[in-house]
């Protein structure tokens, strides 16, 4: 089933990470006025984005200076005589055409040109098909795209108090690493603000304490943080701010196992 | 006779009165009203106050169920109908991710102070485009140990399996 809705409502560093997260192999629809833009994905990684249609074409490749268009026949000959499997990127390495560190740098640019363009969309309706996959002759990237600098860069656009006070209500919050985040720091690359942030992350500070102590405005920080949450990297937890205020936590009452037991025995019967 | 409270709520439209109004033995009390804000746009008559429905257990014990008004204004409810529920069901509306958002301050409301068990309900299921539950985890960022079962509120069965799911959540933390 295909998933649908608007990134007015769900934003696109939202899907992004939805798609990170959840390992998502398919193609995400984009339209909004006129315009209309294509992303598709292996496995939670980008291998193409396509903001009109000729960017799925092997002629990319032209147009980026990576090939000319004699080496572009060439290579589609040789991709319709391998048959189903090899994608066109491979044939172009194979082949000899141009090196595979080439190849990936002038996608992977381009690429991510043609995502950060869609993050200025103020709306845009999506329609996520999964398992929907590129024609064989698309100019793919050679290693498929981590997303999490484009989940970041997404976040970096966000000005509205509004929109981070969703998943960060308060500043009296601690972040907190989930796992050590080595892993996924390899795929990110980090503005100097957000460096300053992320050093400064240390289990036991508040966003308002690290607002103090790196001298960033709150909403600098609580955005940083609002990106590295949307990449899955940290919690935020409240333990300072029940304890603080004097309040004792709310402690659910203790239930009984056999009146939990007449329920659902009531229930189940019903 | 003793009584004990279980709290069902979401997003405006979420279902949380049809849901309430499949399982309940007597007939739901609601109190809705026609709408005069932007919920208008989503039904013509929305839960301003609440929903209240009731499951005799035994001769002894009664579970209460009850709905929290959707909208925002009505948020000071909340707190009251939370005091000592027994869990809670948060349902969404599976076809509609703009009250997605909505849904995650809902959770974060009622999860923040308290330890409260909880399942989510991937309501309307049974309609064209509904994010599938899987779907609706990665989207509201829920941690591999809550539940998200599938639901349709208008399915007798499916809302017996929804709160079963969340009997069996309190029934591990319960004691003996």
């Amino acid at each position: 089933m295909a998933l649908v809705g608007n990134i007015r409502d769900f934003s696109l560093s939202d899907f992004l990470s939805l798609v990170d997260r959840g390992y998502k192999t398919g193609a995400l629809h984009l339209s909004y006025n006129d315009q209309t833009a294509r992303l598709y994905f292996e496995k939670g990684k980008l291998l193409l984005a396509a903001r009109r249609p000729e960017d799925e074409k092997p002629e990319l490749l032209v147009r980026l200076g990576v090939l000319n268009a004699d080496q572009v026949a060439q290579a589609c000959q040789a991709l319709a005589a391998r048959g189903n499997g090899v994608t066109l990127s491979q044939v172009v390495i194979d082949a000899g055409l141009v090196s595979a560190e080439r190849l990936q740098s002038a996608l992977m640019s381009h690429t991510e040109q043609s995502v950060y363009g869609l993050f200025a969309w103020p709306e845009g309706d999506f329609l996520f098909e999964h398992n929907q996959r590129p024609a064989p002759d698309a100019p793919l990237a050679p290693v498929p795209i981590s997303i999490d600098h484009l989940i970041m860069e997404g976040v970096r656009r966000i000005d509205e108090w509004e929109r981070i006070r969703d998943r960060i209500p308060s500043t009296d919050l601690v972040p907190r690493f989930l796992a050590p985040p080595g892993e996924k720091l390899k795929g990110m690359r980090l503005a100097p603000e957000e460096w300053k942030v992320f050093a400064r992350i240390n289990g036991r500070d508040t966003l308002a304490e690290i607002a103090q102590k790196t001298g960033l405005s709150e909403f600098d920080v609580c955005r940083a943080v609002y990106g590295f949450l949307t990449a899955g990297m940290l919690e935020l937890v409240k333990r300072q701010r029940v304890l603080a205020a004097g309040m004792p936590p709310v402690e659910q009452p203790r239930i009984k196992k056999s009146l939990v037991n007449r329920i659902i025995n009531r229930i189940r019967s019903m | 006779m003793q009584t004990v409270k279980m709290v069902i709520s979401g997003a405006v439209n979420a279902g949380k009165t049809e849901f309430i109004r499949t399982i309940s033995e007597i007939e739901v009390v609601s109190t809705e009203r026609r709408a005069t804000d932007d919920t208008r746009l989503i039904k013509k008559e929305t839960t301003v106050a609440m929903d209240f429905g009731r499951i005799a257990i035994s001769d002894d014990l009664v579970l209460h169920l009850f709905g929290t008004p959707g909208q925002k204004r009505f948020d000071f409810m909340w707190e009251i109908l939370a005091e000592g529920m027994l869990g809670l069901v948060i349902l969404v509306d599976s076809t509609r991710p703009e009250t997605f958002r909505e849904t995650n301050r809902i959770i974060d409301f009622f999860v923040s102070y308290r330890d409260t068990p909880y399942v989510i309900a991937a309501n309307k299921q049974d309609r064209p485009n509904a994010w599938s539950p899987e779907e609706l985890r990665l989207a509201l960022r829920q941690p591999p140990h809550i539940k998200v079962l599938p639901c349709t509120a208008t399915d007798r069965e499916s809302v017996k399996n929804v709160l079963l799911e969340l009997l069996y959540v309190i029934q591990e933390r319960s004691e003996d």
